[in-house]
Parts: structure tokens; C-alpha cells; sequence
């Protein structure tokens, strides 16, 4: 049965030549990324599931910002506020791993729309939180909703080709996690609005709340309404009409978490990502008490952190399509390992800094850095498994929280290190942990040191490995064998087979 | 084109920035005088007070052992409410330091009056916006530049001594509360609906 003619569009049965809006590769994927395009389904796809994400980040670090309201109002010590900050970051470490073998199973759209529904509630409950106790369990709940990031890495790998994934992980990542960075403008001017309503400071933090969670709520609404998992149709649609077979769940996990290079990935993105988190929690509060500013002024610092993110994870996702363009997966690897290592360098250079002007200067320099290593790290991923794209993506995601948490648990927990110290020490640790990147090889197109395997492996036969021989190797992992045929870069050193 | 952007943000950012305290830097706590005398009790002793219900009676006057013209200098008496030790703990927004443009004790102003050489008496009522701790009262006598000269408090040196405690309002209203629950449900229920739709869609797909 062709496969053109099924699902997608309802009911229009075409055998037009061009049934998308963009150019599309054997596997209906786009080869090309329009930003400004709403066109279905690959556009839209974008659009919906960035906003989404965008959302669950505004909820998850909608605390932070008003921190200095809240403490005073439920009564929180320092301890208190460390421990919400790692409780935020954790519960989306399970949640990630989990999302990936949702996505494989049931399709991006459903998965991640029912996780934003359902942790929608804990922000909500957050405006009647009346103890610390309280206040840990709302922040760990509604950082649930960060898992909304595989999802976005999956449909964005599901819809567009190889050349341009990283460019649309990165974009749809970048612009998703630009809410922890708008959350720190927002919250403060809708504290502000609601107090000028006549609300006293306790009530006001509270009603704010609910603008997120509302945010939240509706943004699912239309990822459900409007979206799709596929370029040809949905999930369920396609496993109840036979095109898409389903997979053995346990086979796929074990295939993924079997490749070691997930492994690295998981940890070099902890400590990119897992960096960024941190500073999410810890910054407004680190300008507000070191430098003694307003609440409003903390704010728009901390802001300009997350903000960055507009352009800077973008740029790491397209500066990795650059590069592997002219290079291959080799170039990508380098231009990974770079940024981290630099990136590693600032952070540890911010703690240093006594003056505000240039803590802040070095701050937005350390943010574009940050960001960028994250576009660049899932420049890499989707490469790294075709038939446990999920897991590898879930791994890789749940490990940024991992590093998330554990920065937090070492460095910022009560009052054993002094913030600035903290800073200091998370950057050094993020150097160290972007060695491993150095040992990622790809017997088809090489490593960081070392070229590609003498024994000319071909794309085919990596990811027909991931079968074994009795399992009927599905037709995407082979059409993917053939458009990652570019991640060889411009000099090809293979013969053609 | 990402330079741009980033030297924008950081015009942008630099803009919004006050600028620099005025003259308070390096000014210490330990050179003011203890010139003035201070009390502060709450209406009944011993027991919790409620924000924004229950009333301090503070007290303020010149200490008539110190130096005869102690209050030469002194243009305005700022009085307030400051932190005992104990509602200190493990919360570095409130530590104590010795340089006043630093110092985080007293964070809440009762009053700023021009200063009076008679005995000053007032009646407070505990702000609503007062967190729950343990609390003294402080004043500070401040010259014409705006600087502080000299204090007194309602505690001892140590700050152990005639304290009182507050016990915050929630800031919860039963309101509140009905609204997080009926989103919540609304988001819980309205995704129950769309599962059972796409179970059904899925159905007529496979019947086609």
C-alpha cells in the first residue's frame, strides 16, 4: 500500500507530486526550515511545540524571580530555597527518561500534551502553599513539565532532514528554554500589576501564579488541536492502519541505553544544560543579595541570562549544521567540545568577579556560550540511534537535570559554599565533564581524533545494527542510513559502495 | 549579527541599572553613638503578635546619661523594626553586617519623623506585609546628609533581650484556593476528552 496516500490531510486521497508546503526528503521530512511558515505540518509542528515547551519553562522558574516575596511569606531558609531549587530540576530527570519511550510509543503530540495538562495542577496549587514543605512539593511537581524538551528534540527529528535538524532542535529548544529567562520579566510585572489592583504583597505572589499555569493549560490545548506527530499523519492513526509497526519497548530501551555515546552525551549535557538550570534558580536571587538591587532590577539581569537563549542555543544547532556541512560529524564534535570547554572557562570566571558592571558583562558572554553548547549537543544526538531515538534523547535531556541537581546538591545547597564560590566550582566541574565528549566515535565517520574505521563501514551498516538479524529492520532506519550520508562532510573519504 | 544583539542587551541592561548609592559606602554600625533610648512592647507581653492587627508601643528619647549636645547633628529619627539573631539563622538576606549600606538587620521602616527633642511615643500597628520572626526595634538619628550618627535599641548589645515575635498573615484566601482546584480539574478532564477522541479517531482510521 503506498504510503503517500494515508493519514495526514484527512480523507484527501493525492497522488499530487508535492503534497507539502516544504521540500521533503524519502521520509517526507523537511530539508529546510522556515521560520516565519505556519505551513502543516512540518512548520506548524515547530511553532506549536516551542511555545509549548516556552511555557513549562515560564511555570518551572516562575518561582525563582519572586523568591524575596515568597521567603518572607511562608518563612523559608536558605536550606528551604536549595532544596526547591533541586526539587524543580529532579522530578523532570525520571520524567525525561520516561518521555522518550513515550514518544517512540505513542507519538510526540499526545505525550507531551498530556504531560503539560497534568502537571499544569501543581502550578496552579502553587497559590495556596501555606509552608516549605509546600513549597518543595509544587516546584517538584510542575518541573515534571520540563520533559516537554524530548518531546520537542523528537517531533523537531521526526520533521525535519538531517541538514537542517540541528537547526530546528536547536531553535525549537532555544526559543522553549527562553522561558526561564522571560519568566524573571514576567512574574515581577504581574506581581507589580496585581499589587497596584490592591492586592497585598502575600496575596499578590499567589494570584500571579496563575497566569503561568493558565499559559500552560493552553498551550496544550493546541498542540492537541493543531498539531501532528508525523509528516504523513498521527501515531495512533498509523499503528492502527499497519504502516507504522510497532517496536518491542524493551528492545528499544536496551538498545539505547546499551550505546555508550548516550552515556557521554547525558553527562556533557549536564553540565550545559544542567549549568543553565542552576543559574535559572539561583541567579536573580545572587544579583539581588550580592549587589543589593530592587526586585525589578534582579529581575531584568537574571532575564538577559535565559534570554539569550533566543539566539544563542539557535546558533549552536545551526553553527553544528555549518560545520557538518564542511567537516562532517567531526566538525560537529569539535565545535562541541570547544564551546563547552569556553563555556566552562566563564562560569568560572563569573564567581570571581566583585563588580556588578562586569558580572554582568561576563555573565550575558558565559549565557551565549552556555546556550550554544546545548544546540550543539543535539546537533549530535539525533544521529546517534534511529531506532531509540527517544531513549537517546530522553537520556540526554534527563541528564542535563541530573547535572542540574547535582551542581545544586554540591555547590548551592544552604550555606556551605558562598554563591560566588559555587559559580566558580560549577565551572570548573563543567570543563571536566566535557572531556568525554573526545571519545565519541562513529565507526563511519570518525571521532574527534580519529578518522573514519578502516573497514569502511557504511551509514546502512550502523543503524541496520541496531536489529539484530532475526528483527525485520524498519524501512525509516534505512532511509535515515541514506540521508545521513552528509554527516561525511565535503571531503568524503569513502569510496562510493 | 549575534554581537549586535548581545551589545544591545547589554546597552539595554546597563540603562536600566540605578546608578550608585550616594555617599553611604564604607559607613560603619560600630562609630554610631548609642545616644538614644528605645523601647518597644507589644500591647500584651509574651504573646505572638498578628500582622496587621495586633499594636507596639515604641518609645524613643535622647539618653540623658550621654554627651550634652549628642543631638546636635541630628535632622530626622528613623525608627525600625529589625531582626532578632534567631530569625537570622541560615537566611543570608538578613545577616547582620557592619557596614550599613550592607547591613540587612532592619529592612522594615516603622517611621521617619524630623527630630524632636521631647520623649517620642508611638502606637504601631504591625504592617501586613511583615514576615513571621522574632523582632526589636531600632532608631536611627540622621543628620542633614543623610547619614546616620547615632542609634538605639529596644534590645541589648546582643540583641537577645525584649524581643517580640510576629506571626505573618498567609496571604491564602479561600478564593484562591476554589480557582486551583476548578483549573485544575478544567486541565485534568479536558485531557481525559481529547484521549477518548483520539481513540475514537484511531478506530474509524483502521474501519477505512
Amino acid at each position: 500500500m503506498e504510503v503517500e496516500g494515508k493519514g495526514g490531510e484527512a480523507g484527501t486521497t493525492t497522488t499530487a507530486t508535492r503534497r507539502f508546503a516544504l521540500p521533503v526528503d524519502a521520509e517526507n521530512k523537511s530539508t529546510t526550515f522556515r521560520l516565519f511558515s505556519v505551513a502543516k505540518p512540518h512548520m506548524r509542528a515547530f511553532h506549536l511545540s516551542w511555545f509549548q515547551f516556552f511555557c513549562c519553562f515560564v511555570s518551572t522558574f516562575a518561582a525563582p524571580p519572586l523568591l524575596p516575596i515568597i521567603r518572607e511569606n511562608l518563612n523559608l531558609t536558605a536550606t528551604d530555597i536549595g532544596n526547591a531549587g533541586i526539587a524543580s530540576v529532579s522530578g523532570s530527570v525520571f520524567a525525561r527518561i520516561v518521555m522518550g519511550t513515550a514518544c517512540d510509543l505513542f507519538g510526540p503530540r499526545l505525550a507531551s500534551a498530556a504531560l503539560t495538562l497534568s502537571t499544569a495542577p501543581a502550578v496552579y496549587f502553587t497559590a495556596g502553599i501555606k509552608s516549605p514543605i509546600g513549597f518543595i512539593m509544587v516546584r517538584f511537581f510542575a518541573g515534571f513539565s520540563l520533559a516537554t524538551f524530548v518531546s520537542t528534540q523528537f517531533w523537531m527529528s521526526s520533521m525535519f532532514s538531517g541538514p537542517v535538524v540541528g537547526s530546528a532542535n536547536g531553535i525549537a529548544a532555544g526559543w522553549g528554554n527562553l522561558g526561564g529567562g522571560a519568566t524573571q520579566l514576567i512574574m515581577p510585572i504581574v506581581f507589580s500589576l496585581i499589587r497596584r489592583m490592591g492586592a497585598t504583597k502575600f496575596t499578590a505572589w499567589r494570584i500571579a501564579f496563575f497566569i503561568p499555569g493558565l499559559f500552560q493549560t493552553l498551550s496544550a490545548f493546541a498542540v492537541l488541536l493543531f498539531g501532528q506527530d508525523l509528516p504523513d499523519g498521527d501515531y495512533w492513526a498509523m499503528h492502527k492502519s499497519g504502516e507504522r509497526e510497532k517496536d518491542d519497548v524493551g528492545k528499544v530501551i536496551s538498545n539505547g541505553i546499551s550505546n555508550y555515546r548516550g552515556w557521554i552525551t547525558a553527562l556533557a549535557y549536564g553540565y550545559c544544560f544542567g549549568v543553565e538550570l542552576t543559574i535559572d534558580n539561583i541567579i536573580a536571587e545572587y544579583f539581588f543579595d550580592r549587589f543589593h538591587l530592587n526586585l525589578q532590577t534582579a529581575g531584568i539581569i537574571a532575564a538577559s541570562f535565559g534570554l539569550a537563549n533566543f539566539f544563542a542555543r539557535p546558533g549552536g544547532g545551526i553553527f553544528s549544521d555549518l560545520m557538518a556541512r564542511r567537516f562532517g560529524m567531526r566538525g560537529r564534535l569539535w565545535a562541541w567540545w570547544i564551546v563547552q570547554t569556553l563555556g566552562g572557562v566563564l562560569c568560572a570566571f563569573l564567581g570571581q568577579i566583585h563588580s556588578l558592571t562586569w558580572s554582568i558583562v561576563v555573565m550575558l558572554i558565559f549565557s551565549v556560550f552556555v546556550q550554544a553548547v546545548c544546540g550543539l549537543t543535539f546537533g549530535v544526538v539525533p544521529f546517534i540511534s534511529r531506532r531509540s531515538l527517544g531513549v537517546i534523547s530522553g537520556m540526554t535531556g534527563a541528564g542535563g537535570n541530573v547535572g542540574a541537581v547535582l551542581t545544586q546538591l554540591i555547590f548551592f545547597k544552604g550555606s556551605t559554599y558562598s554563591r560566588e564560590t559555587g559559580i566558580t566550582l560549577m565551572g570548573i566541574m563543567s570543563i571536566a565533564c566535557s572531556l568525554p565528549i573526545c571519545f565519541i566515535y562513529f565507526p563511519q565517520w570518525g571521532g574527534m581524533f580519529c578518522g573514519p574505521s578502516s573497514k569502511n563501514v557504511t551509514e546502512e551498516d550502523y543503524y541496520l545494527a541496531e536489529w539484530s538479524s532475526k528483527e525485520k529492520a524498519k524501512n525509516s532506519s534505512q532511509k535515515f542510513a541514506e540521508t545521513s550520508v552528509s554527516e561525511r562532510g565535503r571531503a568524503s573519504t569513502h569510496p562510493q559502495t | 549579527m549575534a554581537i549586535h544583539t548581545l551589545l544591545f542587551a547589554s546597552l539595554l541592561i546597563f540603562s536600566l541599572i540605578p546608578s550608585s548609592r550616594e555617599g553611604n559606602k564604607g559607613r560603619l554600625f560600630s562609630v554610631l553613638q548609642n545616644s538614644l533610648d528605645v523601647t518597644g512592647k507589644p500591647v500584651q507581653d509574651g504573646v505572638v503578635l498578628e500582622a496587621g492587627k495586633d499594636m507596639v508601643t515604641i518609645k524613643w528619647k535622647l539618653k540623658s546619661s550621654g554627651k550634652v549636645d549628642a543631638d546636635a547633628t541630628f535632622k530626622t529619627i528613623q525608627v525600625k523594626l529589625c531582626y532578632a539573631p534567631i530569625s537570622q539563622v541560615d537566611r543570608p538576606w538578613r545577616k547582620t553586617h557592619n557596614e550599613l549600606f550592607k547591613d540587612k538587620t532592619c529592612p522594615h521602616e516603622i517611621v521617619s519623623k524630623p527630630y524632636d527633642k521631647t520623649p517620642q511615643s508611638l502606637d504601631w500597628t504591625v504592617d501586613l506585609d511583615i514576615p513571621t520572626g522574632t523582632y526589636f526595634v531600632r532608631a536611627y538619628g540622621i543628620d542633614g546628609d543623610g547619614q546616620e550618627v547615632a542609634y538605639g535599641q529596644s534590645s541589648d548589645e546582643g540583641r537577645t533581650k525584649n524581643l517580640f515575635s510576629v506571626q505573618a498573615i498567609s496571604g491564602g484566601h479561600v478564593s484562591l484556593d476554589i480557582a486551583s482546584i476548578l483549573f485544575s480539574v478544567f486541565s485534568v478532564v479536558s485531557l481525559l476528552v481529547f484521549f477518548v477522541k483520539e481513540k475514537k479517531k484511531a478506530k474509524l482510521e483502521q474501519r477505512e
